[in-house]
C-alpha cells in the first residue's frame, strides 16, 4: 500500500516534468519603439475587438530591439522610430527587411519646469554638442539659471537616440561615448525630466505636454529658434523629424498584412494623429 | 553506478527518477556555465585581464571594461547588507528568544510573505517613495536627481531584509533548549544567556543567511535598474571616495537588463562582454552562495 502511494506519487511527478512548456496558439507579436507603440496597441485592441485577431505589443528594447527581433524571426512587425541602417541590415544577411512608412514624428529636446521658467526657450545644435560632450555643465552658461544640466541620454539604440546623435553629428556613429544617467520609453523620460531639476532629455515631441515638461526650440545659424510643432515638422524645416515605420521579413501577409493596412487606412492614420504624430496624408 | 551502495532494491523506480531529475540539474548548471564560458571567448580574447580590470565601457570603441559595474554592484550590496543586517538580525532575536511560539509563527509567515513580493513591485515603490526622499535629504550634496548607488541599496535592504531575518531566526532556534536551560540553571540573565551562549552557536547559521541575503542582493537585477540612474563608467576617484554612492551608477545586472543587450547580439565581440558580465555575475553569486551553504551547516552537518 504504502509503496504503491509513493509510486503513483513518482508517476505523477513524472507526468508533470514531461508537460510541454507552452503551446499557445499562434499569436501577432509585435516588438519595439515605444513612440510608435501608442498608435500600434490601439490598432491592436480595435483588430482585437472586430476581426478577433490574437495580437500581442510590447516595447522591449525600442526600436533596436524591434530589429533585432523581426531579424530573429522572434516576431512578425517591428516598430521603428528611426531609419533602417546598412549595419542593420548586414547583421541579418537572410532577412529580406520591408519597411512601411505609417507617420512622422519629431524628437524634441525637453526640459522641466525650473530650467524653462528660468529662460531657456531654445537651444542651438553647438550647444547640445557641448553639453552632450560635457563642456557645459551649468545652465547659466547658456542663459538659464544657476543650476547643474541633469542630463539623461536616451538609451543607445532608442530611435529617440538615433535620430538625435544623426542630427549633432551627422552620423550616430560618430558620436562621441559618454556617460550619463540613462533613461529608457518615453514614459520614463518624461517622468524622471519632470521630476528632476536642471533635467534635461531628448524625446518623442508628442510627448512633450508643455505642463511638466517642454520642447525646447532649436535655434538655427540664422538666428531663427524653430519649435517642433506639427507645421514644422510637416514642412521639415524642424530638423529632427523621423519617420516612423513597422518592419516585417518580406512582404507582409496573413494578419500582419491585416493589420499594417488598418493602420494605413483612413482610421489607422487618425490614431496615427491622434497621438500627436503626422500622418502619411499630411506630410508634403 | 557504484558498487558500495547496497544490493537490495537497487534500480526501483523513485531511485531511478530522482537520480535522473539530479543529473538533469546538475547537465544542466555545467552546459549552462560551459555555454557562458564559450560565448564570452572572444572579449577575453580582445581584452585580456583588462576586460575585468578595466574602468571604460565603450561599447563603440570596442572598449570593454567592467570594473565600474562591478563596483556598483558591491556598493549597492554593501549598503543593503549594512542596513539590513542589524535590523534582520535584531527581528531574528526578538522572534526566536522573546515572542512565544505561535505569536513567532505568525510573525514570521508575514515575513516570509514579503520575500514573496515581486521584485518590481518593490521597484516600483522605490520609484514611488525612496526616490524624491534621497533626493530630498542628499540636496545640500548636489546629486543630480534621486536615481543613486544609495537610493538602490536601500531599496534592496528591504528586499534582503526578510531572507536574512527569517533564515537568522532559523539558525537561533537550532541552538537547543538545553544549553539554554543550563545557562539560565548557572544564573545568567536572558540577555547574557543570548549573547554568550546562543548567539555564539548559531554564529555559522547567521552568517550563512547574511551571506544568502547578500547573493540576493548581487543578483537583484529590476528594482535595481530602475532607480540606480545607470550611468556608465562611475568609478570613485580618489578611490576611498563615496562620492558616487550619491550619483547616478551602474551594476552589472542593470546593465544586462539594458537595451544594450539589443544592441550587442549579432556583434560577436559586443555580445561576448555582454554574456562575460552574465558569466562574472554567476560566478560571484555562486562563490558566495556557497560559502553561505557550507557555513550553515554547523557542525552537527545538517541545517
Amino acid at each position: 500500500m504504502h509503496f504503491t502511494v509513493k509510486r503513483s506519487l513518482a508517476l505523477g511527478l513524472l507526468a508533470i516534468s514531461l508537460l510541454p512548456l507552452g503551446a499557445s496558439a499562434q499569436a501577432l507579436k509585435i516588438n519595439g519603439s515605444t513612440t510608435v507603440n501608442l498608435p500600434a496597441a490601439e490598432a491592436a485592441e480595435i483588430l482585437r475587438a472586430e476581426k478577433k485577431l490574437n495580437i500581442q505589443v510590447d516595447t522591449q528594447g525600442g526600436s533596436s530591439g524591434g530589429i533585432s527581433m523581426v531579424g530573429d524571426g522572434l516576431v512578425h512587425i517591428g516598430m521603428l522610430s528611426k531609419p533602417l541602417s546598412d549595419d542593420d541590415k548586414k547583421k541579418y544577411p537572410k532577412v529580406n527587411f520591408k519597411l512601411t512608412h505609417i507617420g512622422e514624428d519629431a524628437v524634441a529636446m525637453i526640459v522641466s519646469q525650473d530650467v524653462w521658467e528660468g529662460g531657456v526657450k531654445a537651444v542651438t545644435k553647438q550647444q547640445l554638442r557641448d553639453i552632450y560632450e560635457g563642456k557645459v555643465k551649468n545652465w547659466k552658461d547658456i542663459g538659464g539659471p544657476d543650476r547643474r544640466i541633469a542630463f539623461f541620454n536616451k538609451e543607445p539604440g532608442r530611435g529617440t537616440w538615433e535620430v538625435f546623435t544623426h542630427w549633432v553629428y551627422g552620423d550616430s556613429k560618430k558620436a562621441p561615448q559618454v556617460s550619463f544617467p540613462e533613461v529608457g520609453g518615453n514614459e520614463e523620460t518624461r517622468n524622471k525630466v519632470a521630476s528632476t531639476k536642471g533635467a534635461l532629455s531628448q524625446l518623442s515631441s508628442s510627448w512633450a505636454d508643455g505642463k511638466k515638461v517642454f520642447a525646447l526650440g532649436i535655434k538655427g545659424e540664422d538666428g531663427k529658434v524653430v519649435i517642433p510643432d506639427a507645421a514644422h515638422i510637416a514642412n521639415r524645416s524642424y530638423p529632427m523629424s523621423r519617420p516612423l515605420y513597422f518592419l516585417t521579413n518580406g512582404e507582409p501577409t496573413g494578419d500582419a498584412k491585416t493589420f499594417i493596412e488598418f493602420v494605413l487606412s483612413a482610421r489607422g492614420q487618425d490614431l496615427v494623429r491622434k497621438h500627436g504624430y503626422l500622418a502619411l496624408a499630411d506630410l508634403k | 553506478m557504484t558498487g558500495t551502495a547496497p544490493k537490495r532494491r537497487e534500480w526501483d523506480f523513485t531511485r531511478l527518477w530522482s537520480l535522473g531529475a539530479s543529473a538533469f540539474a546538475l547537465g544542466f548548471m555545467l552546459l549552462m556555465v560551459t555555454l557562458f564560458i564559450w560565448q564570452s571567448i572572444p572579449v577575453w580574447k580582445h581584452e585580456g585581464i583588462s576586460y575585468v580590470t578595466g574602468k571604460s565601457w565603450f561599447f563603440r570603441q570596442q572598449e570593454f571594461g567592467m570594473l565600474p559595474m562591478v563596483y556598483g554592484s558591491v556598493m549597492v550590496a554593501a549598503v543593503a547588507l549594512i542596513i539590513a543586517v542589524p535590523l534582520g538580525l535584531g527581528t531574528a532575536i526578538f522572534t526566536s528568544e522573546f515572542l512565544p511560539s505561535r505569536v513567532r509563527l505568525v510573525v514570521k509567515l508575514i515575513v516570509e510573505l514579503l520575500s514573496g513580493i515581486p521584485s518590481v513591485v518593490y521597484g516600483l515603490l522605490g520609484i514611488l517613495f525612496l526616490r524624491n526622499w534621497v533626493y530630498d535629504m542628499l540636496e545640500r550634496f548636489e546629486p543630480l536627481n534621486g536615481d543613486t548607488l544609495l537610493t538602490a541599496g536601500l531599496l534592496l535592504a528591504v528586499m534582503v531584509l526578510p531572507t536574512i531575518m527569517t533564515l537568522a531566526d532559523d539558525a537561533l532556534r537550532g541552538v537547543s533548549v538545553n544549553q539554554r536551560l543550563a545557562a539560565r540553571g548557572l544564573g545568567l540573565t536572558q540577555t547574557e544567556t543570548i549573547f554568550s551562549i546562543v548567539l555564539p552557536q548559531a554564529a555559522p547559521g547567521l552568517m550563512s543567511a547574511v551571506l544568502l541575503g547578500l547573493g540576493r542582493a548581487l543578483g537583484e537585477t529590476i528594482a535595481v535598474f530602475l532607480v540606480v540612474g545607470r550611468q556608465d563608467n562611475q568609478w570613485p576617484d580618489p578611490i576611498y571616495s563615496m562620492r558616487l554612492l550619491i550619483e547616478s551608477g551602474q551594476t552589472l545586472t542593470s546593465k544586462l537588463g539594458s537595451s544594450e543587450t539589443n544592441i550587442a547580439y549579432g556583434d560577436p565581440l559586443h555580445w561576448a562582454a555582454m554574456v562575460g558580465l552574465g558569466l562574472i555575475l554567476l560566478l560571484m553569486t555562486a562563490a558566495i552562495t556557497w560559502v553561505g551553504i557550507r557555513l550553515g551547516k554547523g557542525k552537527d552537518g545538517h541545517a
